[in-house]
């Protein structure tokens, strides 16, 4: 079973320093695992998931006698940011992005514990951006650590477009002082 | 005795319909309030193809049947990531 780490971002965030974080918490919840006969626990850590619109879950720690951080051997990563002209092609002053709060967090955990369940993957985090975002700024972070770079790419690829299509977000699009509601994702 | 659920709009819906969360209460009854049912009795005109629907946040079908006290939202198309 994967742990999974997943967190909303009203204010700007910095990806590295969310995968620095995630470094930290999965070398931590190897502790707390080995304390606890292998079970993980995901206890709040101030830090790990910042943001005050934070979920964490653990549906299991990672392998015995070793945290995830220093047995994964494949890790895939994905940061995805805001572009600067909008879906018509004007310059783009913000985008908008307004989420359904409770059933946008319970949402990404299902998908992600699909996700990682059914690649097999030892790890899984979720890091995304809610609010007004200013074109260049992170909208979201993908991450995923696997024993192979297949089901780590593949996992990451899945996860990414699972939560374009079954998050509960929406974008809206600024330009010229109008806003304007995306309707669907961008192409893959 | 009456059924009361929270009836809650998001994005583009919420702007063209003027309101974000009301309360709504449930006709007694058979056949039971659906989603289709309390969308026809918002009269905010047709539901549009795209429109998916949530109760208790979790995705749900438009026929399935409502209970008091649920929580029935409407959302345009989602646009994450």
């Amino acid at each position: 079973m994967a742990t999974l780490l997943i967190s909303l971002h009203p204010e700007p965030f910095s990806p590295h320093d969310c995968l620095a974080s995630w470094y930290q918490s999965q070398a931590a919840a190897h502790d707390v695992a080995s304390l606890d006969d292998g079970r993980a626990i995901h206890p709040d850590r101030p830090g790990v998931a910042a943001g005050p619109l934070t979920g964490a879950a653990a549906a299991g720690g990672p392998p015995a006698g070793a945290s995830a951080a220093e047995a994964a051997a494949a890790e895939a990563i994905f940061i995805g940011r805001v572009r600067g002209l909008t879906s018509a092609g004007a310059a783009l002053e913000a985008l908008e992005l307004e989420h359904y709060p409770g059933m946008c967090e319970a949402q990404l955990e299902r998908l992600a514990a699909d996700c990682a369940r059914s690649h097999g993957v030892l790890a899984v985090l979720v890091a995304h951006r809610v609010g007004r975002l200013l074109p260049g700024e992170a909208i979201v972070l993908v991450a995923v650590m696997a024993d192979r770079r297949g089901p780590a790419q593949r996992c990451c690829q899945e996860l990414l477009e699972l939560l374009k299509h079954d998050a509960p977000f929406w974008k809206r699009e600024w330009a010229g002082g109008q806003g304007e509601w995306i309707q669907g994702n961008t192409p893959l | 005795m009456a059924s009361e659920i929270q009836v809650r709009l998001f994005a583009s819906l919420r702007e063209q319909a003027g309101w974000a969360q009301r309360g709504f209460s449930l006709a007694n009854g058979e056949p039971p309030a659906t989603p289709a049912s309390v969308w026809r009795q918002l009269e905010l005109g047709p539901l549009p193809i795209s429109v998916r629907v949530a109760v208790n946040q979790h995705f749900a079908r438009l026929d399935q049947p409502l209970q008091n006290g649920d929580e029935l939202a409407f959302l345009p198309p989602i646009s994450g990531g």
